[in-house]
C-alpha cells in the first residue's frame, strides 16, 4: 500500500492539471456556441456555395 | 386609400426595397471615421497590414443553419479574411481587410440572401459581459471537478470499518482533500463572500451571508483538523460536504443565468430603430448622406419612404403619412403635410419628405419613452429583495443561535462549542432553504420553454401565481400585425372570388400594404389562379392603381379596371371609420372591400379561458376608442380605454394596483413599455420592440395568447411545490436545530442532513416537469 503515497500526490497534482486544461477551454472560447458547431459538422462542403438560402 | 396601411409597415420597411437606396446607405459606413463605431484595428502580428475586426448586427437570422450560409457568403467577398457569425446572440464579427475592401462591399452581400446586417452601436460593449459569463463557468466547473475529487478522497473513510485504514493514508487523503477545496473555497465561492460583504457594508444581511459563514466555518474547522487533528475543535472533516454544498449552490446560479442570457431579448437592436444615416442638406442645396450621430438642431433632412425618421422635426416640405403605431399605438398611418411634427421612430410610408430637425438623441419623444421605461423598472418592487426580507429575520435567528451555542457550550467543552456552532450553521445552511424556490422555478421554466414561453426573470413566476388582473395592448397584442381582408360588397353579377381576383391582378404590381393584403385575401379565395390579365399597369401614389383589362369571353368586366380611393374610383364613398378599397370600372363600382386588423386566431379563446379562471380582463391602448370598443365587443371585454398614452397606461397599471390587485400585462409596442416595466408581471408579444422585450418578465416568441392560461396554470403549480419545499425546509430546521444546538449532532450527521434535505428539495421540483420527461434543470440550457 506504499505507492498510495504517491499515488495520492499524484491525482492532486492531475486534478490541478485538469483544471488548467479546462481554464483553456473557457477562456479560449470553446463552451461558447454548442448548437453551431456541431451543425458546421454536418454541412457538406460541396453544398456550401454562397447565394444558396438553405431551409 | 393609399394612405391605408397596416402598422407592420414598421416590420419590413426595416429593409428596403429601394436596392439602389441601399447601397448609397451602406456606403455610409465606408467613411474611415465611422469605422470606429463598430469596428477596432486588429493589433496582431502584422500590425501594419490594415486588418480591422467589425461587430455586427444580424437581422433575418432563424436557426444555426442560418449563420453557415452567412459566414460563406461573406467569405466570399475579397479581403474579407474571417467571418464568424454567431446564432445565439445573432452578432457576426468580421475580420477584413482596409486595403482590399469596404464595409459596404460586405455588408451587401448578405442582402441578396435575404438577410441584412447593421453595425452593432455598442460594439465592443458586450466583452464584459461575455468575460462576466466565462468566469461564472469556470467558478462553475472549478467547483464541479474538485468536488468529484474530493468525494473519492473522502469515500474510502465512509466505507472502511474503524483501523482498515491507516492513520498515514488517512492524513494524506485528507491533505489531498484540503488541497482541492483551497480553489473552492477561495476560488469559486468568492461570488458568495463578495456579496455577503457588500450587504454587511450596506447594513444589511443577505442571503449570502450564512452560506458565507458556514463555507469559511466549515472549511477553517476542517482545516484546523486535518493539521491539528487533536486540537479542541475535533477531528473530523467536512471538504466533501462543503464541495458538494458550493456545486450545488452554483449550478443554480449558472442555470438561471444561461436561462436569463438566452431568452434576453437583444437590447443592441433597440437603436437600429433610429436610421443609421439620412441625406443632409448642404450649403449648396445638395443632400449627403451622413451619420444621424453628426445631425444637429437645424438641419434639414430628407426621409424616403421606408425609412425612419432620425429625429423629432417639422416637414418642412412634401406630404406623406407616418407610421407611428410603436411609439404611440395608433394602427392607422397618421398624413403628416408639411408644417406637421413627426416623430424620432416612426416610418415615412408614402412620399420623400424634407424635415428640419428640432430635437436630436435624448430629447426625443422616443429616448422619453425609454427614460421613462428604465424609471418605471427601477421603481418596481424587487422580488429578489423581499425574498431576502422574508428570510432576514431566519438568518439573524441562525446566526444567533450558533453563536449562542457556542458561548453555551464554551463554558463546558470548548470543542462541543465549537462543533455545535458550525452544526447548526450546517444543519440549517440555507441549502434546502435557498434551493427550495429557485430549483422549482428553474424547473417550470424549463418547462415552460418547452411550451413556447420564454422566462426572462425567475422570480416573476412568483408573481405570476398571484396575478388577478391582466391588461392587453390592442394593435400588435390582441391583433396580429398584418391587416386582413374583413368584408367584400361586389355589384350584382360579380362574385366575391371573381372581385378579388380582379383585385388582384392590379394589386400585384403594388408593394403597397393594401395591395399586398388583397393580394393574400386572394390567394387565400382562389389559390391564385389568374385567367384574366391587365396590361399597363400604372400606380398613382396615395391615391391607387389602374390598368386595361384584357377581354375575355364571361368576364362582366371590361376596359379600364381602378382600385383605390372612391375619389380615385369615381364612386361614392361609403361612410364608416373602416379602410376600405374600391374597385371600378367604366361601368362603376365592381366591388368594395373592407380591410382590418385581424384578431389573432387564440385571442377569443385565450381572454375566455383567463376569465374563466377568475382574471379580470383589460383593453388598453393608443388606438382610435372606435376602434378599441369594437375589439373590446368582439372579445367581451369590459374594461377598454383608448387613446391612451404611454404614460396614461402606466398610470392607469398604478391606479390599479393602488387598489392591491396584481397585474400582469400584455404589450408588444415600444408604448407598453412603461407600462410592462411597471406591471406586477409582463409578458411581451415576440415581434415586439427589442425594448419592450428586454423588459418584460416572458416572452410569447409565436404570439399565442392561448399560452396565457397555461402559464398561469404552470405558475401556480410551481408555487405549491415552492410552497411545499418550504415547509419541508422549515421542519427539517425545527427538527435539527435543536438536535445541534443541544450539541447532539455529530458534524457527519449534519453534513448529511443537509445534502438529502437539498436532494428532496430538488426531486420534488422535478415533477414540475410533467411525469413523462427528464428533469428540465438537467437538461443543457442551450
Amino acid at each position: 500500500m506504499d505507492v498510495l503515497f504517491l499515488l495520492i500526490p499524484l491525482s492532486v497534482l492531475l486534478a490541478l492539471g485538469i483544471i488548467a486544461v479546462l481554464a483553456w477551454a473557457v477562456w479560449s472560447g470553446q463552451f461558447e456556441d454548442l448548437e453551431q458547431e456541431g451543425q458546421r459538422i454536418i454541412e457538406n462542403e460541396a453544398e456550401k456555395a454562397p447565394g444558396e438560402p438553405q431551409a | 386609400m393609399q394612405d391605408a396601411v397596416l402598422s407592420s409597415c414598421a416590420a419590413f420597411s426595416g429593409a428596403s426595397p429601394l436596392v439602389a437606396e441601399t447601397a448609397s446607405r451602406l456606403a455610409v459606413f465606408d467613411h474611415p471615421d465611422e469605422w470606429s463605431v463598430f469596428s477596432r484595428p486588429r493589433e496582431d502580428a502584422c500590425a501594419t497590414s490594415g486588418l480591422w475586426e467589425s461587430q455586427l448586427v444580424v437581422r433575418g437570422m432563424h436557426c444555426a443553419a442560418c449563420s453557415l450560409t452567412l459566414e460563406q457568403a461573406l467569405l466570399g467577398v475579397a479581403g474579407v479574411i474571417s467571418a464568424r457569425v454567431s446564432a445565439t446572440s445573432r452578432r457576426a464579427s468580421i475580420t477584413w481587410s482596409a486595403a482590399l475592401t469596404r464595409p459596404s462591399d460586405w455588408m451587401a452581400a448578405p442582402n441578396s440572401l435575404g438577410y441584412e446586417m447593421l453595425p452593432a452601436a455598442d460594439a465592443f460593449s458586450s466583452d464584459s459581459g461575455r468575460e462576466e459569463a466565462r468566469l461564472a463557468l469556470w467558478r462553475w466547473l472549478v467547483a464541479g471537478f474538485c468536488m468529484m475529487q474530493v468525494m473519492m478522497y473522502a469515500a474510502p473513510t465512509y466505507f472502511s470499518s474503524p483501523g482498515e485504514i491507516s492513520a498515514d493514508i488517512e492524513k494524506l487523503l485528507r491533505w489531498a482533500s484540503w488541497v482541492l477545496s483551497l480553489p473552492v473555497v477561495f476560488f469559486s465561492c468568492s461570488p458568495f463572500f463578495g456579496n455577503a460583504l457588500r450587504a454587511i457594508k450596506r447594513g444589511s444581511i443577505s442571503m449570502d451571508l450564512p452560506v458565507a459563514l458556514g463555507i469559511a466555518m466549515t472549511f477553517l474547522v476542517s482545516t484546523a483538523a486535518t493539521f491539528d487533528p487533536l486540537g479542541w475543535w475535533g477531528k473530523e472533516v467536512f471538504f466533501d460536504s462543503l464541495t458538494m454544498f458550493v456545486f450545488f449552490l452554483l449550478t443554480g446560479r449558472w442555470l438561471e443565468q444561461r436561462l436569463r442570457q438566452r431568452t434576453a431579448g437583444s437590447l443592441d437592436q433597440l437603436m437600429q430603430r433610429l436610421p443609421g444615416s439620412v441625406e443632409r442638406r448642404q450649403a449648396d442645396g445638395r443632400f449627403e448622406r451622413v451619420a444621424v450621430r453628426r445631425l444637429r438642431p437645424g438641419d434639414v433632412v430628407r426621409v424616403l419612404p421606408g425609412e425612419a425618421f432620425p429625429a423629432d422635426g417639422i416637414v418642412l416640405s412634401g406630404d406623406t403619412s407616418t407610421d407611428e403605431a410603436l411609439l404611440t399605438g395608433e394602427s392607422r398611418p397618421v398624413a403628416r403635410a408639411s408644417g406637421a411634427s413627426v416623430l424620432a421612430g416612426s416610418y415615412n410610408l408614402l412620399h420623400p419628405v424634407e424635415v428640419r430637425v428640432d430635437r436630436i438623441g435624448n430629447t426625443t419623444r422616443y429616448s422619453r419613452i425609454v427614460a421613462l421605461m428604465e424609471q418605471a423598472s427601477v421603481e418596481k418592487p424587487r422580488l429578489a429583495m423581499l425574498a431576502d426580507q422574508v428570510a432576514r429575520p431566519f438568518l439573524w435567528f441562525v446566526l444567533l443561535a450558533a453563536a449562542g451555542a457556542a458561548v453555551f457550550w464554551w463554558r463546558a467543552d470548548p470543542a462541543r462549542a465549537v462543533m455545535a456552532a458550525v452544526a447548526v450553521l450546517v444543519v440549517t445552511c440555507p441549502c434546502a432553504l435557498s434551493l427550495a424556490t429557485p430549483s422549482a422555478m428553474l424547473t417550470a421554466a424549463g418547462r415552460m420553454a418547452q411550451r413556447g414561453t420564454l422566462v426572462r426573470r425567475l422570480q416573476a413566476i412568483e408573481s405570476l401565481a398571484s396575478v388577478d388582473t391582466i391588461i392587453f395592448d390592442k394593435t400588435g397584442t390582441l391583433t396580429d400585425a398584418h391587416m386582413g381582408l374583413q368584408s367584400v360588397d361586389a355589384r350584382a353579377g360579380v362574385t366575391h372570388v371573381q372581385a378579388l381576383e380582379l383585385a388582384c391582378l392590379l394589386a400585384r404590381n403594388s408593394l403597397h400594404p393594401v395591395s399586398r393584403a388583397l393580394v393574400n385575401a386572394s390567394s387565400l379565395a382562389c389559390g391564385g389562379a389568374v385567367s384574366q390579365s391587365v396590361s399597363e399597369v400604372s400606380e398613382f401614389a396615395g391615391q391607387g392603381l389602374e390598368g386595361r383589362l384584357e377581354r375575355s369571353p364571361g368576364s362582366a368586366c371590361s376596359g379600364k379596371l381602378r382600385l383605390g380611393s372612391a375619389l380615385f374610383c369615381n364612386v361614392d364613398e361609403w361612410p364608416g371609420d373602416d379602410r376600405r378599397v374600391y374597385l371600378a370600372d367604366a361601368q362603376g363600382l365592381i366591388a368594395r372591400f373592407v380591410l382590418g386588423e385581424t384578431l389573432r386566431p387564440d385571442a377569443v379563446q385565450a381572454v375566455a379561458a383567463l376569465r374563466a379562471v377568475g382574471i379580470d380582463v383589460h383593453l388598453l391602448s393608443g388606438d382610435r376608442e372606435q376602434a378599441v370598443s369594437m375589439l373590446a365587443e368582439r372579445l367581451a371585454i369590459g374594461n377598454a380605454r383608448g387613446h391612451c398614452t404611454p404614460e396614461e397606461k402606466l398610470a392607469y397599471l398604478k391606479g390599479l394596483q393602488g387598489q392591491g390587485r396584481k397585474v400582469m400585462m400584455v404589450g408588444d409596442g415600444l408604448n407598453d413599455g412603461p407600462s410592462l416595466a411597471g406591471a406586477d408581471v409582463s409578458v411581451a408579444i415576440g415581434s415586439a420592440v427589442p425594448l419592450a422585450q428586454a423588459r418584460s418578465d416572458f416572452i410569447l416568441p409565436s404570439g399565442q395568447l392561448g399560452r396565457l392560461p397555461e402559464m398561469l396554470a404552470q405558475s401556480r403549480r410551481c408555487m405549491r411545490v415552492v410552497r411545499q419545499n418550504l415547509w419541508w425546509a422549515a421542519l427539517y430546521n425545527a427538527l435539527c436545530v435543536p438536535l445541534a444546538l443541544a450539541g447532539y449532532l455529530p458534524a457527519w450527521a449534519s453534513g448529511l442532513g443537509m445534502a438529502v434535505s437539498s436532494l428532496l428539495v430538488v426531486v420534488n421540483a422535478a415533477r414540475l416537469a410533467g411525469p413523462d420527461r427528464p428533469p428540465a434543470l438537467l437538461r443543457p440550457a442551450a
